[in-house]
């Protein structure tokens, strides 16, 4: 419970943030509510005072009835359900969206935060659709689990108060029960269905990865002759799955049943209680009437309860795993580089680095210097630790065993901020967003002159493409830059780079995707660029020593260790 | 029967007077319609909730087989990703639709016409008044239905592309992190998700219109019978049916009338049901609708040697040039087969082919498939798993030993004495991470165990390093000179040196080298 509690906790204080809205949210559904309950008992109240007036004006006695206040009345109901609705609708939905941008305000604060190891091992997995459902999920919270029943609990206790009026025993009753079938439906209905919803969201992550399975072996399965095999773990789990879908169903079909059978007899008993007093003359015919209507009508606060409140696993999974995100961000980051101006050096000191899981290192015992304002270029087939090693440098990855020292000091407690200004990385999957290419270009400098962008083009042989673009600057990249070619996007990339002003930088497959003419072209930008900078190039092979120029040592990883003796 | 037995009672107690314990069998009457009225609830929503799951079930199936069938050259120029969300969640997306919105489909025509019929058996102005509206009700239903519909459409399209913003981000954190941008781009973040929120709620502004109008019916629907059953019995009406109105019969309507409008009510709260199902039906069939490529069924070989023939085989694909042309090859049982070319000139495909992964566009392409064909490309592929599931893909039946027996063979041994469960280690993304190397060493042991006579394998080495590429070539060459065909396309000269037939594909001819 205490678990239970702290993981939601972080999602409803984000709510409750914006509780002014919640309230009047929750007003204005409450509102509705009362205003369908008036509508029906004021118009019961009327008919049975209208068939007593006539029925004592037919016998000729003197009877009168105001007919214009009730009547008015009705009408006001009439319109005040439909207006109340319509606003309810609005506001609650307007809350949603506002706390649909705070959630993701904050999860996106907590990915921001994520190391290099974190962010790799997330990206490899089908984590990205689940985070948006995920986080869709505990936007619903508001919208099921918090409004509906805060809003039925108050309209029982009103209801209650209203009949107390003239039948207190019967709305003892009411209230009593109706409060128990409320806490049934809600806490009860919550527990009930936890363990089966929270299962449900893990029977579908089992079933994509099944899935997935099946479309990666696709080629093994088929030659092997061994889908029969795979789809019958498929069916194993399906009807596992199935089970546990059917018991929820089941509840659900119940707890609905439940809730119209217990609010039929408590409507009937009402009426009994009612008609009790009604022969003891302690009440009217009308009042009666009005009191077992209003009850006839509490079903509707009720009805949407106990299949919301069953889903709640789901939800709390939800929530477990977004708190997922926001872990070991404990490090402090204390040192600052010097001025970096002058380049910096690097020294690895027998620096090992083991992935979290993996059986084998994925760098061993590196131990290598490179001098300030030297360039190297670094071998090895993908797989042999070139982004790790990246990685290391950075800070953004903390080693194994060993040191790294940049400029004399421990990347990895270097700041964030101060990370940026000092590093810079091409990486090997080029990351451009959707929006335009300046847009691009600017998140490396949002200061930028437009002068200083067109000179950034130039020295990746792209103004003039961009030139000839009918919005120039302006044209879009696409999602993941998809609209440019390949090789495009990466000098887009490297452009972008080529704004900041980094004393280390690391080239992780600068020329790839080039035709040669370009390549010479970037290669020659990037040598001038890089004086007075330290300068790794992180390569497949080496094709063409002439991409090179100044390039004094060449290092070589080979299944995680550094070969340092062989120079250009 | 509830309502109207309430108003009969109403109007007897108030009335006729009579005390209530002379009606203790109405009572205990109507206690037994609210419980039977709850069961049959029970019995229709649990069968509704059968029936869609059963339909899930069914359709999740056809898919699953839609894609086996589509196979693997298909598969590779698809998202796996948008693949799984395809058969997980668009399928549970159709849940609503089965479960809710259609019953609920049914229950608008019925019970409205019966609730008509009572209230008309009670009293016909009543009944007149709302069949008068009744025609308004398909109206209602279309308008109603256009909002929601362009209210789904809209929502989905902003809504997905609102996901795309954020995942967009999410995707490039590394980058947003290497520049110091990640503040900035928080900040987008939100200002994107507000953004989205007063533009939709323009467009919800109107679309709740429809539904307020329907509302607004069911209200003036009850606000009129109210008043009318009033003024009846009063006697301020005296024409038609009104001067026999009773308390009984009034009470009736009254309490049917917003009954009449309820299940129109429950039907519009459903309508995202539908969109949503529609949505993810299109993508669904989408798939179902393309076109096979596998070979379904292969025609054996003619010559008894003889295990692949290809018969003036053409390959092309669509909106590109023809990639091979008048393929005739003929491979014998035995034969070691060295296929050599550029990337893009078709090496691939002709695997492919002869894997049976698809069919070619001409000519006749003949497969002995009577036993397994073991393949192996330069991405092994790891599941989710233990590394008995992953040997067992090529294998189901094999014991352990069989399993130990293998991954020695492909050189793992020292691998597997190093984990602590041994073969019920779990590997790949969710257990232990396996080294490029080690993962096609995993997919040799594969070839081992399959028992295949005939191994295809599309440049197995290209992204190993030089040592463990000698070593996985020797191993492979050693276990064809046991008496096994092997099909590869390779740049390693080794291969080429211990093949006893040498193909190469140039400019889209396949032509034989001779040794």
């Amino acid at each position: 419970m205490k678990q239970f509690y702290r993981d939601f906790a972080p999602w409803l204080k984000l709510l409750l943030r914006r509780r002014q809205r919640f309230f009047v949210g929750a007003l204005l559904v409450w509102v509705t509510l009362l205003a369908g309950l008036s509508l029906l008992g004021l118009s019961g109240w009327f008919i049975v005072s209208c068939a007593l007036a006539g029925i004592a004006l037919a016998a000729g006695l003197p009877a009168s009835l105001d007919v214009y206040v009730p009547g008015g009345g009705i009408r006001f109901f009439a319109l005040l359900r439909t207006v109340a609705r319509y606003m309810e609708r609005l506001y609650n939905h307007n809350t949603v969206l506002t706390l649909l941008a705070d959630l993701r305000y904050r999860v996106f604060g907590d990915l921001t935060r994520l190391d290099d190891a974190s962010l790799k091992r997330r990206r490899a997995s089908e984590w990205l659709s689940r985070l948006t459902s995920d986080i869709d999920n505990l936007d619903n919270l508001y919208l099921r689990l918090l409004i509906p029943p805060i809003a039925a609990l108050l309209t029982i206790l009103g209801v209650s108060a209203f009949i107390a009026i003239w039948l207190p025993v019967a709305a003892a009753v009411v209230a009593v029960v109706l409060t128990l079938l409320w806490a049934i439906v809600t806490v009860g209905y919550g527990w009930l269905g936890f363990a089966n919803s929270y299962q449900q969201v893990s029977d579908q992550e089992e079933l994509r990865r099944l899935v997935l399975d099946q479309v990666q072996a696709s080629a093994e399965l088929l030659s092997y002759q061994t889908q029969g095999w795979h789809r019958q773990k498929v069916a194993q789990h399906e009807a596992q799955t199935f089970n546990n879908q059917q018991r929820l169903a089941i509840k659900s079909s119940v707890g609905n049943a439940f809730l119209s059978g217990v609010t039929g007899c408590l409507l009937i008993a009402t009426l009994w209680i009612g008609s009790i007093a009604l022969s003891a003359e302690e009440v009217v015919g009308p009042i009666l009437v009005m009191a077992v209507i209003a009850v006839l009508g509490i079903n509707e606060v009720l009805v949407l309860l106990p299949a919301a409140f069953l889903k709640l696993g789901s939800s709390y999974g939800a929530a477990q795993r977004l708190n997922a995100l926001n872990v070991n961000q404990s490090v402090t980051k204390v040192v600052e580089l010097p001025e970096n101006s002058k380049g910096h050096s690097l020294q690895f000191d027998h620096v090992s680095y083991t992935y979290p899981e993996a059986v084998s290192p994925a760098l061993i015992n590196l131990h290598a210097i490179l001098p300030a304002r030297s360039r190297v270029v670094i071998t090895g087939v993908s797989g042999s630790g070139k982004s790790t090693l990246a990685s290391l440098v950075m800070g953004r990855t903390a080693p194994t065993n060993g040191v790294i020292h940049v400029a004399g000091h421990s990347p990895w407690y270097v700041s964030p901020e101060d990370r940026a200004e000092h590093f810079a990385l091409l990486t090997q999957q080029t990351d451009l967003f959707d929006g335009t290419l300046e847009e691009n270009l600017r998140i490396a400098k949002p200061s930028a002159t437009e002068e200083e962008l067109w000179q950034a083009l130039s020295r990746v042989a792209l103004s003039h493409w961009v030139q000839q673009q009918p919005k120039q600057l302006l044209t879009h990249v696409g999602e993941k830059g998809q609209q440019l070619s390949g090789g495009q996007a990466r000098r887009v990339a490297l452009a972008r780079l080529m704004l900041r002003n980094p004393a280390v930088v690391l080239l992780d497959e600068p020329f790839a995707g080039v035709d040669a003419e370009t390549a010479r072209h970037l290669a020659a930008s990037l040598d001038q660029w890089l004086v007075g900078r330290t300068a790794i190039f992180l390569l497949h092979q080496i094709d063409d020593v002439a991409l090179l120029p100044n390039v004094a040592y060449q290092w070589r990883l080979d299944e995680g260790r550094l070969i340092t003796d062989t120079t250009v | 029967m509830l309502v109207v037995g309430l108003a009969w009672l109403i109007d007897q107690l108030v009335i006729s007077g009579r005390s209530p314990s002379t009606l203790v069998p109405v009572f205990i009457g109507l206690i037994a319609v609210v419980l039977l009225r709850s069961l049959f609830q029970a019995l229709q929503e649990s069968c509704s909730a059968q029936a869609s799951l059963r339909i899930r079930q069914y359709a999740r199936q056809v898919l699953l087989d839609r894609m086996a069938a589509l196979g693997p050259v298909w598969l590779t120029r698809q998202q796996s990703g948008a693949l799984a969300t395809q058969s997980v969640e668009h399928i549970e997306a159709l849940d609503g639709y089965f479960s809710r919105f259609h019953p609920q489909l049914r229950i608008v025509v019925a019970l409205p016409l019966l609730i008509l019929c009572v209230v008309g058996w009670f009293d016909y102005l009543v009944a007149f008044f709302l069949l008068l509206s009744a025609p308004l009700i398909p109206l209602f239903m279309a308008l109603v239905g256009i909002g929601a519909e362009r209210l789904n459409r809209d929502q989905f399209m902003a809504v997905s592309r609102l996901s795309a913003h954020f995942i967009d981000r999410v995707r490039g954190m590394t980058t947003l992190q290497l520049f110091g941008h990640t503040k900035a781009a928080q900040q987008d973040v939100w200002y994107a998700t507000d953004h989205y929120r007063r533009l939709s709620m323009r467009t919800l502004r109107l679309a709740f219109l429809s539904s307020a109008v329907l509302e607004f019916f069911a209200s003036v629907a009850i606000a009129v019978v109210a008043m009318y059953v009033g003024f009846g019995l009063l006697g301020y009406i005296d024409y038609g049916p009104s001067p026999s109105l009773t308390l009984f019969s009034g009470l009736a309507v009254l309490l049917l009338a917003p009954e009449f409008f309820q299940p129109l009510r429950t039907l519009s709260q459903h309508y995202h049901d539908r969109a949503a199902a529609l949505g993810a039906a299109e993508s669904l069939v989408a798939i179902l609708n393309e076109h096979s490529v596998v070979a379904s069924t292969s025609a054996l070989p003619r010559s008894a040697q003889a295990l692949i023939e290809l018969d003036h085989v053409g390959i092309n694909y669509a909106g590109r040039a023809v990639v091979l042309s008048d393929v005739n090859v003929s491979i014998n049982a035995g034969d070691v087969v060295a296929i050599t070319g550029e990337s893009g000139s078709g090496k691939s495909s002709l695997l492919a082919l002869m894997a049976g992964f698809m069919v070619p566009n001409h000519g006749e392409c003949r497969i002995d498939r009577t036993a397994p064909i073991a393949w192996l490309d330069q991405a092994p592929c790891i599941l989710q798993g233990t590394l008995a599931d992953n040997l067992r893909l090529a294998a189901p039946a094999a014991d352990a030993d069989t399993l130990t027996w293998a991954l020695q063979r492909a050189g793992l041994a020292e691998l597997l004495s190093g984990l602590p469960d041994g073969l019920e280690t779990m590997i790949g993304e969710r257990g232990v991470g396996l080294s490029g190397g080690q993962a096609q060493r995993l997919a040799l042991a594969r070839v081992y165990l399959s028992k295949a006579r005939l191994v295809i394998l599309d440049e197995p080495t290209a992204n190993l390093d030089a040592a463990t590429e000698r070593v996985v070539i020797q191993a492979l060459l050693e276990w064809a000179k046991e008496g096994r065909t092997l099909v590869m396309a390779t740049h390693h000269p080794a291969v080429v040196v211990a093949a006893n037939r040498h193909f190469q594909c140039r400019s889209g001819q396949l032509v034989e080298v001779a040794i």
